[in-house]
C-alpha cells in the first residue's frame, strides 16, 4: 500500500510537471529540455536547507523554488530571445550543469553517497504518506486549474499570440519577451515546489534522481496527450507513467529474470509510442482547445 | 608545458568529438533540426565494432571499416523509414527534435534488450606507449588522432570541394532551386546521412577502444555535440571542427588546473554565454 501511494504521489508529481510544461511549450512555445534541472533545484534546495541548515519542510520548499524561479528568470534573459533550438540546448545544458554540481559540491550535497533523511511533515500522524499524497494533489489541481483560467485570460491570449508570431505580437505594442520571461520564470519557481515535494517522497537524495530521463518522461507524456490541450498532461501521465509504471510494473506476472529488463522495455515502449504520435497523430491525443470563446465565422471564409 | 599537454589531451579527446559534431552539422544543416537521435549512430558504431571484433574476432583494425559502414547504412534506413516521411509531412523543427529523442529512446532500448545493459570492451590490438619531447601516448591513440584527423580532412573536402557537397549546400539553402537546377534531393539526402552516420559510428568506435562501449555512450556525448555544432553555426563544418577542438583544449586544461567536473560545468556555462551572443546563427 505504501509502494502505490508513493507511485500515485509520483505520477502527481509528474502530471504537475506535464501541466507547466503545456503552459511553457503548448501555450508560449519555448521548448524548455531542462525540466529536470529546475526540478533538481527544487529537490535539492529543499533536502540541503532541510538537512545541512534544519529549515523545516515548507519553508525550505518555497526557498528552494523561489531559487528555481530566480534561475529561471536568469536563463531567460540570456537565450529566451534567441531560436527555439538554441533555447532548447541551453535548457538541456543547465539541466546537465545542475547534475554535475550536485555530484562535485560534497559539502553541501553529500555527492554520490546521497542526501538524507527528509521525513514526511505533519510530525507523528499515521497515515501521514496518505495524508502527504493528498497535499500534491490538491497542489496539482490548483496548478490544472490556473493554466486552465490562464489560457482564457488575456495573458494566455499574449502567449499564444507570442508562439504563433512573436514579431506581430510585439508589433501590437505587447512587451513579448518581459511576458516570456516572467511566465517561465514563474512556471520554473512551479517545478521548483514540485521537486521540493519530491523531497520527502524519496527521502534519501541520490544525484541519479537528476538524469535527464524525467525530462523525457514529462515531454513524452504532454506530447502524447496533447500539448496544446489542457488535459493533455493528465491523459498522456496516465497513459505512459500510470500504465506502465504502476500497472504493469506492479500488477504484471513477468518473470524475475525478465524484470530487470523491464524499465527498459518501457523505455522502448515510450520510444514507439512517440514516433507513432509525432507521425500520425502530432498534435497529440486529446488535440487542442482553444480558447472559449464562440466566433461568428467571417463571411467567405474558407472552412 | 601545462598549455602543450592540455593541447595534446585536448586533441587526443577531441578528437571523437570532431567527427560527431561534422556528422552532426550535416544533418543539421541539411534537414534543419538537431538530430539527437544521431547519439545511436555513435553508440551503434561502436556495438557494430564489438560485433566484428569480439563476436566474429576480426582484427581491431580490420573491424573499423566495416563497422562505420554499418552504421552508415543504420543511419540511411532510419531516415528513409522515419525522418523522411515525417518532413514530407510536415512536423515543424521543434517537433522534429522530440520525434528524433523517440528514434533515440527506441534504438538504445531495443539494443539493451537484444544486447543487455553490461558494459562491453574491444580487444585492443598491443598497446606501446611511446614518448615525444616529455609527451606520452599510446600507438593506438596516435593512429586514432591520424585516422580522425584524415576522415575530418576527407569530409572537410568533400562539403567544400565535390559535387556532392555543393548539391547539399544548395539543398539546404534553396530547396526549390536546387531541385529546378536538376539536383536529386533523394539521392544526395541519403547520401549525407550515410556519410553522417560513418562519421557517428567511426567517432562511436574510438570513443568505445579507449574506454567502454556502453548503451549511454552516444547519449553522453550528444549533448556536448549539439552545443558545439550551435556555437559553430548551422552548417558550418568548418566552424564545428574548431569548436570541438577548442571545447577539447578547454576541457582537458580546467581538468588539469581543477577537478574534472568544474570542467564540464565551465564548457557549459561558456556555451550558454556563447548561445546568448550570438544566438543559433544560421549559416
Amino acid at each position: 500500500m505504501d509502494y502505490l501511494i508513493f507511485s500515485f504521489s509520483l505520477m502527481l508529481v509528474y502530471i504537475g510537471l506535464a501541466q507547466l510544461l503545456h503552459i511553457q511549450f503548448g501555450l508560449a512555445g519555448i521548448p524548455n529540455f531542462g525540466v529536470v534541472g529546475f526540478w533538481g533545484i527544487g529537490l535539492y534546495g529543499t533536502g540541503v536547507l532541510y538537512v545541512v541548515f534544519g529549515v523545516a519542510l515548507l519553508p525550505a520548499i518555497l526557498i528552494a523554488s523561489a531559487l528555481s524561479a530566480i534561475i529561471g528568470y536568469l536563463l531567460a534573459l540570456l537565450v529566451l530571445q534567441r531560436s527555439g533550438q538554441a533555447i532548447l540546448a541551453a535548457t538541456l545544458a543547465l539541466s546537465a550543469i545542475i547534475a554535475t554540481l550536485v555530484v562535485s559540491e560534497k559539502d553541501l550535497t553529500g555527492g554520490v553517497q546521497g542526501l538524507g533523511t527528509i521525513k514526511f511533515p505533519f510530525g507523528d500522524m499515521a497515515n501521514r504518506n496518505f495524508v502527504f499524497m493528498i497535499f500534491i494533489l490538491v497542489v496539482v489541481l490548483a496548478l490544472v486549474w490556473v493554466s486552465a483560467r490562464l489560457r482564457d485570460s488575456r495573458m494566455g491570449r499574449q502567449l499564444v499570440a507570442i508562439r504563433d508570431n512573436e514579431e506581430l505580437a510585439a508589433s501590437l505594442g505587447k512587451n513579448t519577451a518581459a511576458t516570456k520571461r516572467w511566465v517561465f520564470a514563474i512556471t520554473c519557481g512551479g517545478m521548483g515546489i514540485l521537486g521540493g515535494m519530491s523531497a520527502p517522497l524519496h527521502q534519501f537524495l541520490v544525484p541519479y534522481q537528476l538524469a535527464p530521463s524525467i525530462t523525457f518522461a514529462v515531454w513524452i507524456a504532454l506530447v502524447l496527450g496533447g500539448k496544446g490541450h489542457n488535459l493533455g498532461a493528465i491523459v498522456g501521465t496516465f497513459v505512459t507513467f500510470g500504465l506502465f509504471d504502476i500497472l504493469i510494473e506492479t500488477y504484471a506476472p513477468v518473470p524475475a529474470e525478465q524484470a530487470i529488463l523491464l524499465p527498459n522495455f518501457k523505455l522502448f515502449c515510450y520510444g514507439v509510442l512517440l514516433v507513432v504520435i509525432i507521425m500520425f497523430r502530432p498534435i497529440g491525443l486529446l488535440g487542442t482547445d482553444g480558447p472559449k470563446v464562440r466566433q461568428p465565422a467571417a463571411k467567405g471564409a474558407e472552412t | 608545458m601545462l598549455i602543450l599537454d592540455a593541447i595534446f589531451i585536448g586533441l587526443l579527446e577531441a578528437s571523437p568529438l570532431i567527427l560527431a559534431a561534422m556528422g552532426f552539422t550535416l544533418i543539421y544543416y541539411l534537414n534543419g533540426f538537431m538530430n539527437i537521435a544521431y547519439a545511436e549512430s555513435i553508440t551503434f558504431g561502436a556495438y557494430f565494432a564489438i560485433l566484428f571484433n569480439v563476436v566474429l574476432g576480426a582484427n581491431f583494425y580490420m573491424a573499423i571499416v566495416p563497422s562505420m559502414l554499418c552504421s552508415g547504412a543504420l543511419s540511411v534506413a532510419v531516415y528513409l523509414l522515419i525522418f523522411r516521411p515525417a518532413l514530407n509531412r510536415g512536423v515543424g523543427p521543434t517537433e522534429m527534435i522530440i520525434l528524433s529523442v523517440g528514434v533515440s529512446f527506441m534504438l538504445r532500448y531495443g539494443l539493451i534488450l537484444v544486447v543487455g545493459p553490461e558494459n562491453l570492451f574491444l580487444n585492443e590490438p598491443n598497446i606501446t606507449y611511446l614518448q615525444f619531447l616529455g609527451i606520452g601516448a599510446t600507438n593506438l591513440q596516435l593512429i586514432a588522432l591520424a585516422l580522425v584527423l584524415l576522415t575530418a580532412g576527407i569530409l572537410y573536402w568533400m562539403i567544400y570541394n565535390t559535387g556532392l557537397g555543393e548539391q547539399m549546400r544548395g539543398l539546404a539553402n534553396n530547396r526549390e532551386l536546387a531541385m529546378a537546377s536538376g539536383i536529386n534531393p533523394h539521392r544526395t539526402s541519403v547520401a549525407i546521412w550515410f556519410i553522417a552516420g560513418c562519421a557517428g559510428g567511426l567517432s562511436g568506435i574510438f570513443t568505445g577502444v579507449f574506454a567502454q562501449v556502453a548503451p549511454y555512450m552516444g547519449w553522453n556525448v550528444i549533448l556536448i555535440t549539439m552545443l558545439v555544432t550551435i556555437v559553430a553555426g548551422v552548417g558550418s563544418v568548418r566552424g564545428a571542427v574548431v569548436a570541438a577542438v577548442v571545447a577539447g583544449i578547454l576541457t582537458a586544461f580546467i581538468t588539469l588546473v581543477t577537478k574534472p567536473l568544474y570542467a564540464e560545468v565551465v564548457l557549459l556555462t561558456a556555451f550558454i554565454g556563447v548561445l546568448t551572443i550570438r544566438g543559433a546563427r544560421t549559416a
